[in-house]
């Protein structure tokens, strides 16, 4: 069994310091690691990112993140991964991680992902330059994605993303914005793998559960949405777990 | 209250794109004689300062905030993924 608590859009900054903190000192005693679906903080500043680590760091059970689009505000991105990374959280893009939790392996790969849309109402590679820039965009991050989830061998994967790769779960979002919340591409990614749950956040006023086309779940952990400071997801029960990490991938 | 046809355009970038605010998960909607915000924010002072800027935008504007704050309290339940 693993258990997983997960939140997105937590928009740390000063005046957030110490709101999550209470939740989170149960969190050994309820999941074995926590995700982050993006959107850290509110303009991407390295203060925001230091503010982030001391409310989300040092929890006792690893701490994974993608980063957002508030992430990327201040075009800080690359000093903020830094700031996380040295506060021991794990920040992914196009990458992938391995824990081993109970003797199983539980991989996470992680992307920021982009918009673009979904069938019957996506943006298409054509035309001026902007429009190919802006789909080239979410084609690289989904291919990113699937190159990440491809690249472990584990007996849970998990997907994490900030933007949405179905529909289903931006339900109670305005139609005519579902372009900018997310891309069918990075659900492609998703179902090119054998991904057991996906993760993704952005979308305040969506709705939870979503599957994939091919029947992977997603949830949209954005915070608005879940409402609580994380949720706790459960994989793979019914397995033996055990202290001895040489049993895993058995 | 202001006829401005494209207000609530207006105040949806003014939220996301204000230096003290970058807000884009809030809800604005004209009624008839008020402007309702909705959605849920982080802070207390982020719901105040939304307000306070809006204000000092469009200071002929009556506004109701129905804005809450998002609660951070642990989950009671796991959900089990099959």
């Amino acid at each position: 069994m693993i258990r997983i608590a997960a939140v997105g859009d937590v928009h740390v900054d000063k005046d957030v310091v110490g709101r999550y903190r209470p939740a989170l000192e149960e969190l050994p005693d309820r999941a074995d690691v926590l995700l982050i679906a993006g959107d850290l903080t509110r303009h991407g500043t390295v203060d925001e990112a230091k503010c982030f680590a001391t409310e989300f760091g040092g929890l006792g059970v690893p701490v994974v993140v993608v980063l957002g689009n508030h992430d990327h505000q201040s075009d800080r991105q690359d000093d903020v991964t830094r700031v996380l990374t040295d506060s021991g959280i794990t920040v992914l893009e196009g990458a992938a991680t391995v824990l081993k939790i109970g003797g199983h392996r539980l991989g996470i790969a992680g992307t920021k992902g982009f918009g673009g849309g979904f069938k019957g109402a996506c943006a298409s590679n054509f035309g001026e330059r902007e429009m190919k820039d802006f789909v080239g965009t979410a084609e690289r991050y989904a291919d990113a994605l699937r190159d990440a989830l491809r690249s472990v061998q584990v007996d849970a994967l998990v997907a994490l993303t900030h933007y949405a790769p179905v529909p289903e779960t931006l339900a109670g979002e305005p139609l005519e914005i579902f372009a900018f919340l997310g891309c069918y591409q990075l659900g492609q990614a998703i179902d090119d793998a054998p991904t057991a749950l996906a993760l993704h956040g952005h979308a305040h006023h969506g709705s939870e559960r979503g599957r994939t086309p091919g029947g992977v779940p997603v949830r949209n952990v954005a915070h608005p949405v879940i409402k609580q400071a994380y949720n706790v997801y459960q994989l793979l029960s019914g397995t033996v777990d055990t202290k001895d990490t040489q049993l895993a991938n058995v | 209250m202001t006829k401005q046809i494209d207000l609530e355009a207006e105040i949806h970038r003014l939220l996301a794109e204000h230096d003290r605010i970058a807000e884009q998960g809030v809800t604005v909607q004209r009624r008839e004689n008020v402007l309702v915000l909705g959605g849920e924010v982080e802070s207390a002072q982020r719901r105040d300062e939304i307000c306070r800027q809006i204000t000092t935008r469009y200071p002929d504007l009556e506004i109701a905030c129905d804005i809450g704050i998002t609660r951070t309290q642990a989950p009671a339940e796991v959900e089990e993924i099959s």
